[in-house]
């Protein structure tokens, strides 16, 4: 038969047939879906009914993952990713999970880097939105964003993320404009036992897992793991392949139930890493600008440990405190970080009708950013960040059942801007069990970085006569604000249907410009220089439709729509010509996703994830469709055997620019694992 | 009707269908072989057999009602499992009957309330007025024993178990057999 196909077929056709055989073979299951759909097998309750209730507790189950009861009373935008949706997904990464939910833009730069956003602000240096594990925040304060590429653990050890689209300020802190990534990790009372998992494929070239749990069977736990991987460059049509990327993890972490009431919970990660990374070095004499490929150097880690103290009666008190340290050392720039941070919250079920939540904390970070190209510096050079936060939430039951009202704000201090203030006013109806419908208000505030206050960059403009642009940081600019109106619905239309859209409307002020000034000479060259100011503001608006449909009890689809429309502006006086164009281009305006997640049998599951995301005309990136799918076949609880394809649809496609120069195509991939654990 | 398929022919069929079309479109037309339970129709089972372990007071509960009805407070994760689970099964000739109800007030027929996740927030006020009518309450609620409730359904890695807090059960004036107690994973005598 493919001899009768290849004489048959002409040659451009031939081409083709590949690609649309790898397309066809991805709609057909999402377009003959209602076909002999499984029930749930009556007559397995009937086999449960001869049981006894201790043959009952010996029964293994396969749990009901994304129950809808659980997040239909939440008056805010929040979608969980489950660790059954990790595995199923084939992420390798923290980034790919985040794919998972809707709303969440994640645009891969190249094999390194990524660029994500929540509801617009996508880039490189994602801003506006927290990340935590376990409650350490990992966002720099350089930048006040997220060095992507080594914020990791063993992805088998992540309990869920929970991702909050929308201002998240008052409980979550300062610089969680657009949104919260809060990524937990398992107890390790649930990961006894030992896990090895190793693989290798095209891009993901070879990845080891190793993890090993236990405890006492009574009041203490404990895990460590490492973990590895090697990474190979995406596509770079001239070859530059500068983009491979190796990294080596490993960490524990220890729950010990001390009291009755008292938890304690020790955590910690050491990581180390070589990127390839391409830079632009300025030289100034001749004024000239080249580009080099190097390695990069990164390594860190952390301590943390979490009290809690069960109150009873609902009430609880928790302490943490951790020590966070960052090594970069790249090309162009480096960073030496250490952060200490200590959070009190208290919890208190104050009555039968309120729920208040208050804490405090505070957090001391030193950076040290010694100049490594004379081009790009930091004045002065180490830099002492310290937040200090207080709030208080009440969630204050109307009509118990049906009607809340949470109210708060939160009160930060820091060091370089003084007091900022994020209230926050949520409302969530439930009219039936079936629906919920919530509002909210929320201000929430980005205060300045390093990088705006202290950096001055310069970059060729033309060498005759020599001229220079030149930004540099004054201290001048102050936070950026944002004043966030949201409303939505979830529906749930019987146990296996349901919906839920979320919209939104923020306003910001106070944004990022840079503001040229009066051009000057120095040393022979003509200088244009820049300042950072606030000189922008706008809206943003849109909403997020997901609908998830259960089939039957072995096949859930899930299906979400993201539209975003940014209106950014000059304020009066500004004369930025570039910030405006180049942030709303650089987020899709159409986020679409289709996921089947299908357990064949009780040994075989199939998996895929269809993507389009829509033209990022700053970036020069077109609007492409792509796919994902795994297959896993596990024989028994001790083996797993997974091939998982990657972005299937095209040989590569760019998802973002270039940091710095041309796109590089994010390269169709496929990876074979084999998971054992004891 | 169809003639049933032994699972190792199906286990063929599925094999046979992922290596001809290359695809697995096959997932639509073959049943489950065999598959593992969801916990919810353990936990159904569950609610049909607890009602054998547990005696009553004879004022309390249902007085004029036939029927032993397991009631399930707030957004129903069962679908027909409950159903399924108490068709046919009867406890001293009353017929197990499942019914949906939202609000706790409602409870007062019911033996057996299975409190379900979305209740969680409302816990505090509904546990004393339940308790009251001698109505056994279970839940998955988490720390649902220790805040007051009677059976908590705990998952302990893929197996359910139970927890019981035997002071509530008594303020309630129900009495638990000791098989049930010696296979709750925790006995809670105070709180």
């Amino acid at each position: 038969m493919g001899q009768w196909l290849r004489s048959a077929a002409s040659p451009r056709l031939r081409n083709k047939l590949p690609r649309a055989a790898a397309i066809a073979a991805f709609f057909i299951p999402f377009l003959i879906w209602p076909v002999g759909a499984q029930q749930p097998d009556p007559g397995l309750q009937d086999r449960l009914k001869g049981l006894s209730l201790d043959q009952l507790g010996n029964i293994e189950v396969t749990t009901t993952t994304k129950e809808p009861v659980t997040v239909t009373r939440t008056p805010a935008a929040v979608y969980v990713i489950t660790q059954d949706d990790i595995r199923r997904s084939g992420a390798t990464s923290i980034p790919e999970a985040l794919r998972l939910a809707p709303g969440v833009e994640v645009a891969r730069i190249d094999s390194v880097k990524w660029a994500i956003g929540i509801r617009g602000f996508q880039s490189r240096l994602s801003r506006d939105v927290l990340v935590l594990i376990d409650g350490r925040s990992v966002y720099s304060p350089l930048f006040h964003g997220v060095y992507w590429e080594v914020q990791d653990t063993l992805l088998e050890d992540i309990e869920r993320i929970e991702v909050i689209r929308g201002p998240g300020g008052t409980i979550w802190g300062a610089n969680a404009v657009d949104g919260v990534i809060n990524i937990i990790t398992k107890s390790s009372k649930n990961t006894h036992g030992a896990l090895v998992s190793a693989g290798g494929g095209s891009v993901d070239q070879g990845f080891l897992d190793f993890r090993y749990g236990g405890g006492n069977d009574k009041d203490f736990d404990y895990r460590f793991y490492a973990k590895g991987f090697d990474r190979s460059p995406e596509y770079h049509y001239d070859d530059r392949n500068f983009d491979d990327f190796r990294r080596a993890q490993g960490g524990f972490r220890t729950d010990w139930n001390v009291t009755k009431r008292d938890s304690l919970t020790i955590q910690g990660d050491l990581y180390d890493g070589v990127d390839g990374e391409s830079a632009k070095i300025t030289v100034v004499s001749p004024p000239s600008a080249y580009v080099l490929d190097q390695n990069g150097a990164l390594s860190g880690g952390n301590l943390l440990a979490h009290w809690k103290r069960d109150l009873g009666g609902g009430s609880d008190l928790q302490i943490e405190t951790y020590y966070d340290r960052v090594n970069r050392r790249q090309p162009n720039q480096a960073e030496y970080r250490n952060t200490f941070d200590v959070d009190v919250i208290h919890h208190w079920a104050f009555s039968d009708r309120q729920n208040i939540i208050w804490g405090f904390g505070a957090r001391l970070s030193l950076g040290e950013l010694p100049e490594v190209v004379p081009t790009y510096v930091f004045n002065p050079n180490s830099r002492v960040d310290q937040l200090y936060s207080l709030f208080a939430q009440d969630e204050i039951q109307l009509v118990p059942g049906r009607l809340a009202l949470t109210a708060g704000s939160k009160i930060l201090h820091s060091s370089y801007t003084g007091f900022d203030a994020e209230p926050s006013v949520r409302l969530l109806w439930t009219p039936s069990t079936h629906q919920s419908f919530w509002t909210a208000v929320t201000r929430a505030v980005r205060t300045p970085s390093d990088i705006e206050d202290t950096l001055t960059t310069t970059t060729p403009v033309s060498t005759n006569p020599p001229t220079f642009s030149q930004t540099t940081g004054d201290r001048i600019f102050t936070s950026e604000t944002m004043l966030g109106y949201e409303a939505g619905f979830r529906q749930l239309v019987n146990p296996r249907l349901s919906f839920d859209l979320a919209t939104f409307y923020n306003q910001y002020d106070h944004l990022l410009s840079l503001e040229p000034g009066t051009p000057f000479m120095e040393d022979g060259a003509i200088i244009d220089p820049f300042v950072n100011r606030n000189g922008i503001r706008g809206t943003t608006k849109g909403f997020e439709l997901l609908a998830n449909w259960k089939p039957s009890t072995s096949w859930r689809i899930e299906g979400s729509y993201a539209w975003l429309d940014m209106d950014l502006m000059n304020k009066p006086g500004s004369l930025d010509a570039t910030t405006v164009s180049s942030t709303e281009g650089a987020s899709p305006r159409h986020d679409i996703s289709l996921k089947s997640f299908i357990d064949l049998s009780s040994k075989f599951e199939f998996n895929q994830i269809v993507r389009y995301v829509s033209a990022l005309p700053a970036e020069q990136v077109t609007a492409y469709v792509t796919a994902d799918a795994r297959v896993a076949w596990h024989p028994d609880r001790r083996f797993e055997f997974a091939v998982t394809g990657q972005n299937l649809l095209q040989p590569h496609h760019a998802e973002y620019g270039g940091d710095p120069g041309p796109l590089v195509g994010i390269k169709r991939s496929v990876y074979a694992a084999i998971t054992w654990r004891k | 009707m169809k003639t049933p398929r032994t699972p190792a022919k199906n286990r063929w069929r599925a094999w046979a269908c992922l290596v001809f079309t290359g695809v697995l479109i096959c997932a639509n037309n073959l049943p489950a072989q065999a598959p593992a339970p969801t916990d919810y129709q353990v936990k159904a089972a569950y609610l049909a057999n607890f009602g054998r372990f547990v005696e009553w007071p004879p004022r309390s509960g249902p007085s004029q009602d036939q029927s032993f009805n397991v009631c399930v407070l707030g957004d129903d994760p069962f679908g027909p499992a409950l159903d399924a689970a108490l068709a046919g099964e009867t406890i001293n000739r009353a017929p197990l009957v499942p019914r949906r109800i939202t609000k706790p007030r409602e409870a007062t027929n019911c033996r057996i309330v299975f409190i379900t996740l979305s209740e969680d927030s409302h816990l505090k006020t509904m546990l004393p007025p339940l308790e009251n009518a001698g109505v056994l309450t279970v839940s998955d609620i988490p720390q649902f024993a220790r805040r007051g409730g009677m059976i908590e359904l705990v998952l302990a890695g893929n197996k359910v178990r139970f927890e019981i807090n035997v002071a509530a059960t008594a303020r309630a004036g129900l009495t638990l057999s000791s098989e049930l107690l010696k296979l709750a994973v925790v006995v809670r005598k105070t709180l």
